[in-house]
């Protein structure tokens, strides 16, 4: 239970920080529908299936490419300042991320077309949480070290502020397509209904003591900072209000969110596989190009324009018969109308995070008659491969995310075993910004008609979770009928 | 099936529980976090021209203000203070020598610390004094107490001659760097 607990309490470090969203252990493991999601276009050996409502798709990851939890909080009787001061101050730049994403599945249908055996569609609906945020390293050093001593002069960057967070629900159908031999296709339409949504993505500014022009120091700070939420101040009024009815109130507006009653968006994925060879394969696609129309329950802050001071000045003559004493208030209220705070509640748009995947896949080692009974050879496999008939798979695999300060990625080499019709087993060595050294299981069992898989990545951090930069769990059950023809 | 999927999610459950393990972790050291920044701020400035000196005929003080400054004395602020010091600069280039002083008074209007400059006239350089406050310094309470200074400042030369120097002025510029225990 500990254990759990320490899990969950990484999971939910990253919720207050971000997110990789990489699935590289269920990326083209075709054998598990879910693997329609990541790409509408890869091979469906599915005559139908059928997601446990629930779960059928569960999948949490958490990630900072920075410090973790055990560098901070291990019980190694370093002063905790100190550990601070060189483990998160000193290292962590304003590139680094604490990001977290969890992905629900709550319906999942697919089936092959009567009239169309080539065509397998598949719709369904998922819950998403995605929060990510960049590690404000300026504003950091300004509240632990502050513009004093060492740092007079330096330039402190505001638009380190960055961070990103929402909670979705969507709608999906997709149709994938043989269309030929060698190709696969796919798309999947997605509606995209919005629980909420903040943003504070396009900060720009400096905040910077120096010598003065006439005095000592001059203090200038040039701010143009923006947070735009969406969703979030429905909650917090009910929250706010603390009555008897919060939690009836808190479930009603949450089911209205997920169903269609918030802000709305439309989005697509596309992919394709193709098959170089009876033995090579070659895969890609392209998830979440879509948006969301941010308009209902919208409250933006916003902090922008520019001020200077010097302090109290006074300079005679011209000031001589100002015998005002509230010149420090002045001051202020000076300062103040330079940097106007603002709120309003302009609707606006938000860009869902775009993925792109792809891959090749080497098979080898045939298994013979038996080894892929029932697979659907017949519908997805042609033209003299038989593909389904490969005991072993090998490959790379590319993945790429666009984070807000730009595109994040991820390189991965896989090696595939199929042990008959019940299990296949893949294990994945991935390289990213949060590891170099994440080895990934994943594992689909197929128990008559009930499918079961499980994927957990960076397996070697398991050794010490707390000191572990990137932790993904996914599973799930389906029940599948396999093509027989 | 029930069965067969609770079974497997129970053994997949345990798997990843048998073999994950982490070091003790001690959370409570968060509370032994300190948090100290040093913050630097101009506080003010006075600048006069050695015309209005001269021109001041009623006394010789030419100057004198009592402005409201209730920065040390916010609650925030002055129960996380510290130490630091306030710094004054002065240039003089005028042909007078000067008297500056500034006090410090709480809401009551009584004096709570002086700070006086006897300034000679043609400064070939600027005068820098620094007060430190806290361990080693003043007392902390001056600042934390005081609600307006009063800057004063007054010839103690005549009101005809004239410097050579170009533009001659007296510049009265101060500025504070203060430890702050945030946590």
């Amino acid at each position: 239970m500990r254990v759990l607990l320490r899990i969950v309490f990484l999971v939910l470090l990253g919720a207050f920080s971000v997110c990789a969203q990489n699935k590289e252990l269920l990326y083209d493991f075709y054998e598990i529908p879910q693997a329609l999601m990541l790409n509408p276009g890869v091979k469906t050996p599915q005559k139908w299936h059928v997601g446990v409502p629930i779960i059928s798709g569960l999948s949490f990851q958490g990630a900072t490419s920075g410090v973790t939890v055990n560098d901070l909080f291990a019980n190694d009787g370093i002063d905790f300042t100190t550990k601070v001061q060189e483990r998160l101050l000193d290292v962590m730049t304003r590139k680094d991320d604490f990001s977290t994403t969890s992905q629900i599945e709550g319906i999942t249908v697919g089936f092959r077309g009567k009239n169309r055996p080539d065509d397998y569609y598949s719709f369904g609906m998922y819950g998403e949480t995605d929060i990510i945020a960049y590690w404000p390293k300026d504003l950091a050093i300004l509240a632990f070290e502050g513009n004093g001593g060492a740092n007079l002069g330096r330039r402190f960057n505001l638009g380190d502020v960055n961070v990103r967070g929402e909670m979705i629900n969507v709608f999906h159908f997709g149709i994938n397509r043989k269309m030929g031999n060698d190709l696969t296709i796919g798309a999947r339409a997605k509606l995209y209904s919005s629980v909420f949504q903040f943003q504070s993505i396009k900060n720009k500014g400096s905040f910077t003591t120096t010598q003065g022009q006439d005095n000592i120091y001059v203090s200038a700070l040039d701010a143009d900072l923006q947070l735009q939420t969406a969703g979030v101040r429905g909650f917090y009024d009910i929250v706010d209000e603390d009555t008897s009815t919060t939690q009836k109130d808190l479930t009603s507006l949450f089911t209205e969110r997920v169903l269609l009653g918030g802000n709305l968006g439309l989005g697509f994925d596309a992919g394709f596989s193709y098959q170089l060879s009876p033995q090579t394969t070659l895969t890609a696609s392209v998830l979440d190009v879509g948006f969301i129309y941010n308009s209902k329950d919208v409250w933006n802050y916003t902090l922008k324009g520019n001020a200077s001071t010097e302090g109290i000045t006074v300079y005679l003559p011209e000031d001589i018969n100002n015998l005002n004493n509230d010149l420090w208030q002045e001051l202020l209220d000076d300062i103040e109308a330079d940097l106007p705070y603002g709120e309003n509640t302009s609707g606006y748009i938000s860009f869902r995070p775009v993925k792109a995947y792809g891959s090749i896949r080497y098979d080898f080692g045939e298994g013979g008659n038996s080894l892929m009974d029932n697979c659907g050879c017949g519908v997805n496999a042609g033209g003299g491969s038989n593909t389904g008939m490969y005991r072993n798979s090998v490959g790379g695999q590319l993945f790429m995310m666009k984070r807000p300060r730009g595109v994040q990625a991820a390189l991965t080499g896989f090696y595939q075993r199929r042990f008959g019709r019940v299990l296949a087993l893949k294990t994945t060595y991935t390289v990213d910004k949060y590891s170099f050294s994440n080895i990934g299981l994943g594992l689909n069992l197929q128990a008559g008609p009930v499918n079961f898989y499980v994927m957990g990545d960076n397996l070697l951090s398991y050794r010490n979770l707390a000191d572990s930069h990137y932790l993904s769990l996914q599973f799930g059950f389906n029940i599948i009928s396999w093509n027989d023809n | 099936m029930k069965k067969r999927i609770d079974l497997m999610l129970l053994v997949t459950a345990c798997a990843f529980l048998l073999f994950s393990c982490t070091e003790e972790q001690n959370f409570d050291q968060i509370d032994d976090l300190t948090v100290t920044p040093t913050l630097a701020t101009p506080l003010f400035y006075v600048e006069s021209d050695e015309q209005t000196i001269n021109n001041s005929v009623t006394t010789t003080t030419f100057y004198t203000q009592t402005v409201d400054f209730e920065v040390f004395s916010e609650t925030y602020v002055a129960e996380r203070l510290l130490e630091g010091t306030i710094t004054y600069a002065i240039d003089n280039t005028t042909s007078k020598n000067l008297f500056l002083t500034i006090e410090f008074l709480d809401a009551s209007g009584n004096v709570l610390d002086v700070e006086s400059f006897n300034i000679e006239a043609n400064l070939s350089e600027t005068f820098i004094r620094e007060v430190v406050y806290g361990p080693g310094g003043k007392s902390l309470d001056i600042l934390t107490a005081t609600t307006q200074l009063r800057i004063t400042a007054t010839n103690l030369g005549n009101t005809t001659s004239t410097s050579t120097n170009a533009d001659p002025k007296i510049e009265l510029g101060s500025a504070a760097e203060f430890l702050f225990q945030l946590k």
